[in-house]
């Protein structure tokens, strides 16, 4: 069985380096990027599993990235869940259509949640 | 030279009241949400010795940039209270500070940070706390809104016939979108609220910077290049030099 790929999508350089060293721990293999425009080329490359994208991001936002993956028909079935300071202000029925699949809140996650709902989104 | 789209500056932002909770607790959660990651990382045990000292220093390093944040936003709460002296200062003396001590933030990002130095030097008049407060906010606004491996700089401008000195901090990041630009500006100009000019900040920080500038006399901007972006303080040049 293949390692799950997974693109981490966030731009504090230091969370995202935390994400990607719990996600190897896992048995996961993580691709770190810092912003919209190289998740889309990191995705070009090799379509991820999944994504754990975060919401604000220097340059286009989150919202920018899930719309360009949805005009491709492989890319818009890429699981994603959002991992994300304004959780509370985004609804998971109205992300649905993006692909979204669960929204975690940076502020009460503990480490292994994104380890958690990967689970529940590869299932 | 890089292309100058224009200039824009902040202190409309900045007429109106404090700033407001909610943006404050929007800028202290992104590094108390980071600490926290680390911390429950670390109880855990589960880490190498040396992950384990690097965690411990980005630990140490964002809390001082959420209290730096803390610090300037009760300093802003009070500045209606208090006098805040004006002095001639030497600028390049002052970056030079900044500069060394926010190093080692920069060096943990594996960001360089620098002082573009000049050869001949320059006095503004400024109270030293509150300038040097806007310079750090600057700096860590390139720092943590910017990406890529990049520089950031320090540079100091003589204007108006040397009657104003520019204190500028220069990012090389991916510039604002046309778009955002456009926003931006329409926000600047008539906007009585914090302004944002990068997309994941909710401008407190530049709202507290304008705050400052207004208690010397000065005023806080950006400039946007065709690879970056520079936010400024101007203020006015000491006569002091030229008495002597």
């Amino acid at each position: 069985m293949s390692v799950p790929k997974i693109l981490i999508v966030e731009d504090d350089k230091w969370l995202a380096q935390q994400h990607a060293r719990i996600l190897n721990g896992a048995g996961y293999k993580p691709t770190v990027t810092l912003n919209a425009i190289e998740a889309i080329q990191s995705v070009d490359d090799e379509v991820p599993d999944a994504i754990i994208l975060d919401v604000l991001l220097t340059g286009n936002t989150a919202f920018a990235l899930m719309h360009e993956l949805q005009s491709y028909g492989d890319t818009g079935e890429i699981p994603i869940i959002l991992c994300t300071n304004l959780a509370a202000d985004l609804s998971l029925d109205d992300l649905a259509p993006y692909g979204v699949r669960q929204i975690i809140d940076k502020a009460t996650m503990v480490p292994d949640d994104i380890v958690t709902a990967l689970r529940r989104v590869l299932l | 030279m890089d292309m100058v789209r224009g200039d824009s500056d902040f202190n409309s932002a900045s007429v109106n009241g404090l700033p407001s909770i909610i943006a404050a607790a929007h800028e202290l959660k992104s590094p108390l949400a980071l600490v926290r990651q680390l911390s429950l990382t670390l109880e855990d045990g589960q880490v190498s010795a040396s992950e384990q000292k690097k965690m411990l220093r980005q630990i140490s390093l964002t809390s001082e940039r959420a209290l730096r944040l803390t610090s300037d936003l009760t300093k802003s709460a009070r500045l209606s209270d208090a006098m805040f002296k004006l002095e001639p200062i030497n600028p390049q003396q002052l970056c030079e500070d900044i500069v060394y001590e926010l190093k080692p933030l920069f060096d943990a990002h594996g960001r360089g940070f620098r002082l573009v130095s000049r050869k001949h030097p320059l006095l503004l008049v400024a109270n030293r706390d509150l300038l040097r407060r806007i310079i750090m906010n600057f700096s860590d606004n390139a720092l943590h809104y910017t990406d890529g491996n990049t520089a950031i700089e320090i540079q100091i401008r003589a204007l108006n016939a040397g009657k104003t000195i520019r204190l500028g901090v220069r990012d090389f990041g991916p510039a604002l979108s046309g778009d955002m630009w456009r926003s931006l500006r329409g926000k600047l100009v008539n906007s009585t609220t914090p302004v944002h000019a990068r997309p994941q900040s909710s401008g407190l920080g530049l709202y507290i910077a304008g705050q400052f500038a207004d208690v010397m006399n000065g005023k806080v901007g950006v400039t946007r290049h065709r690879d970056g972006a520079t936010f400024y303080v101007d203020l006015q040049a000491s006569s002091q030099l030229s008495l002597l």
